[in-house]
């Protein structure tokens, strides 16, 4: 029993990686807008195709590919908040809210991106990328890894040490925590509050569309490819909804807990383990599992 | 009193022949030499590859008839639209073509849950709807009077033939099965633990999968826990995919595994996304065709079609649109001249005739709308080399019902 469970952590790790990704991506934009983005899946379906574009129909080696797919999904989010959330900001009527035009306006991008994906050809048939590392599986012990897993593995790492050092270490980065804590107080000491949430989308459309390069090699590419939002946004919620840490040890956790439960439960049950997760968590620390104590926003 | 007798007459004879005619002529879409029949499949969205060619195929066998002058003395005319196989397109494609266009009867559907969606309306209006080459077991099981299909066969036929084949041919004792936790994958199970009973065989794992699944680890861990020594998949292509790496990937790679044709509609594509020919080296997948799509009874389909259409190289699916084309003049010769939609529902429940396009005999029966019950089976080395298993497998109609 026990190689089975190993295998079962073991490949848990690897997706719930993605996983977490996808949902750092989440959070960012939940703090630096207070609204949940639910074109995120979307974005990671774009991102694989961009990335089958850059390898197929540019001929770029992986390792341009990343950035490839990064800087033109960056654009798109960037663009979104400027076009269509600042607008919305300023048309908001005074004492009510305008977080449900912001979240339709999410909706709507989802709507807009699986729309213009599904007018190129080549999205009609199931597409995988080729493997970003490709070998004799690794054996660790009773565990079988495939090249593909680890490279995988290590990149998301890479991905999440990065942004931990961009936030905590850079310019940029404090400036974008500042205005995500207190966006008036932030503009009262000279942060340009809209170039961050603008810059706070691009990153957040950026990391997505990494993400959707990273898991179109394991997974499949259809345009429907963005449901897998569901299994982030219970690694986002595990994790507290404002805890980039939380995310990843969400996102691992849920990956884990998904195989757990296909091997002793059933097969059947590994796609309620989301949903299931996220019921948990609310019930029992509605905070998430990783935030601290719940605190009232100062406006 | 001679004269009114006499205009009593008259009238009835004037009347009473208006009265026949009118009785013969009161279904729409059928004149004296013209049958008007809606035709429709996707032709446009993300599912078009399942219904153009199939559409153009179905199009192509009545131009044939046509240039034969017809049945009975009447062309067969079509209107045609596109479904995007979406319910709310294809509820207003039947409705538009019967009550605008006024065709006699609808043929059309390449998507089960889709072409499903029109049954209410086409039974309620008492218009016959063929479907095209939409197969799920939905449509047709339970039997409703006015809609045929599964020219393709069933789920319980790909659940039936994939389990005797397994059994029979490949020598599966005990029988892993991965299928969908949806109606296709239920029908499949219950045919493929039927078949497996009656044979002294086992289903050692069954596991039920979510369409939308992004990690197999799990369950392909339970079919390799399970030590079978036969694999079955119904699963759709996406899935199917990353059932066949697993397989590969986790070294089940000495146990024969069956793919049903749901998952392979390409298989060169198939292969290209699994990307490990380890997964192919004892791989088998099922077909409702007569042949390999390119194989030798193909051929004459292939090449009417390319006489048809010299531009367009047909897909796969091509060929999955004749047999209900067939069956459908089949049936309105038999119906014969003073055809009513009735008649010809009644002429559909005594068609039985061999397509020379799929593996067995096309036949409906007063309690039967799934025309279609038997496979093919084919060995794929996951490059260029098919090579034809010997048997038809047939479904009986009952097991697993």
């Amino acid at each position: 029993m026990w190689p089975l469970v190993l295998q079962g952590v073991a490949s848990g790790i690897v997706t719930g990686c993605v996983y977490a990704l996808i949902a750092i991506s989440l959070v960012i934009v939940y703090k630096s807008s207070d609204v949940i983005n639910f074109a995120g899946g979307e974005m990671v379906m774009l991102g694989g195709y961009l990335g089958m574009f850059a390898l197929l129909g540019l001929g770029l080696p992986y390792l341009f590919v990343f950035p490839f797919a990064a800087l033109v999904i960056f654009a798109i989010g960037a663009l979104f908040d400027r076009i269509v959330l600042t607008r919305t900001l300023r048309r908001a009527v005074p004492g009510q809210s305008v977080l449900v035009a912001m979240v339709i306006g999410t909706v709507g991008l989802s709507y807009v991106i699986k729309g213009a994906v599904r007018v190129v050809p080549y999205t009609e048939e199931v597409r995988r990328l080729p493997p970003i590392s490709a070998g004799q599986p690794i054996f660790l012990g009773p565990v079988v890894l495939q090249h593909q897993d680890v490279a995988i593995t290590l990149a998301a790492i890479v991905i999440m040490a990065a942004l931990w050092a961009f936030f905590g270490f850079t310019i940029i980065g404090k400036a974008l925590r500042a205005t995500s804590q207190n966006p008036r107080a932030a503009a009262l000491v000279g942060i340009p509050v809209r170039l961050m949430s603008m810059t706070a989308w691009g990153l957040a459309a950026a990391l997505a569309g990494v993400a959707g390069v990273l898991l179109a090699p394991k997974l499949l590419l259809t345009p429907d490819s963005g449901i897998v939002v569901i299994l982030a946004l219970a690694a986002a919620i595990i994790g507290g909804f404002t805890s980039l840490p939380g995310c990843v040890a969400g996102g691992i956790l849920l990956g884990v807990v998904q195989n757990m439960i296909g091997q002793f439960v059933s097969s059947r049950a590994i796609s309620l383990a989301p949903f299931l997760v996220i019921m948990l968590v609310l019930l029992v620390r509605p905070q998430g599992l990783f935030a601290g104590r719940p605190t009232t926003k100062k406006v | 009193m001679k004269r009114l007798l006499l205009a009593a007459a008259v009238s009835t004879a004037l009347f009473g022949n208006a009265l026949f005619a009118r009785a013969w002529a009161a279904d729409p879409g059928i004149t004296d030499n013209e049958i008007t029949i809606g035709l429709f499949a996707p032709m446009s969205g993300p599912l078009t590859a399942f219904g153009l060619d199939a559409l153009q195929a179905a199009k192509m066998w009545y131009e044939e008839i046509n240039r034969q002058g017809g049945i009975h003395g009447r062309k067969i005319k079509l209107v045609i639209e596109d479904d995007k196989c979406s319910p709310n397109d294809v509820v207003a494609v039947v409705k538009k073509l019967v009550t605008v266009d006024n065709v006699f009867f609808v043929h059309g559907g390449s998507c089960t849950a889709a072409a499903v969606a029109a049954q209410e309306f086409v039974t309620r209006e008492k218009v016959p709807h063929v479907m095209l080459n939409a197969s799920g077991d939905s449509a047709v099981i339970p039997p409703t009077r006015y809609v045929f299909g599964a020219f393709g066969g069933t789920q319980r036929t790909v659940g039936a033939t994939l389990a005797e084949f397994a059994i029979k041919e490949l020598k599966g004792k005990r029988i892993a099965l991965i299928a969908h936790d949806d109606d296709y994958g239920v029908a499949n199970a219950a045919t493929v633990k039927a078949v497996a009973k009656r044979l002294g065989a086992e289903v050692v794992a069954l596991e039920s999968i979510s369409p939308r699944i992004t990690d197999l680890t799990a369950p392909m861990l339970n079919v390799r826990a399970a030590n079978p020594d036969v694999i079955i998949s119904t699963c759709y292509p996406g899935p199917a995919v990353l059932v066949a790496q697993k397989y590969a990937e986790f070294g089940m790679t000495r146990i024969p595994f069956a793919q049903a044709v749901q998952g392979i509609p390409v298989p060169a594509g198939f292969a290209k996304n699994v990307g490990n020919d380890a997964a192919f080296a004892n791989f088998y997948y099922g077909s409702p065709l007569n042949d390999l799509t390119d194989g030798p009874k193909q051929q004459k389909w292939i090449a009417m079609y390319k006489q048809h259409y010299p531009d367009r190289t047909p897909s796969a699916f091509m060929t999955y649109g004749l047999p209900s084309a067939m069956a459908i003049t089949r049936a309105l010769e038999k119906a014969g001249r003073n055809v009513t939609r009735e008649s010809f529902v009644d002429a559909l429940e005594t068609v039985d005739f061999d397509s020379e396009v799929v593996a067995g005999p096309i036949a409906f029966a007063k309690d039967r709308r799934d025309a279609h019950r038997a496979s093919i089976f084919i060995r794929y080395d996951g490059k260029s080399g098919h090579t034809l298993m010997p048997g038809v497998y047939t479904w009986d109609g009952k097991e697993g019902r």
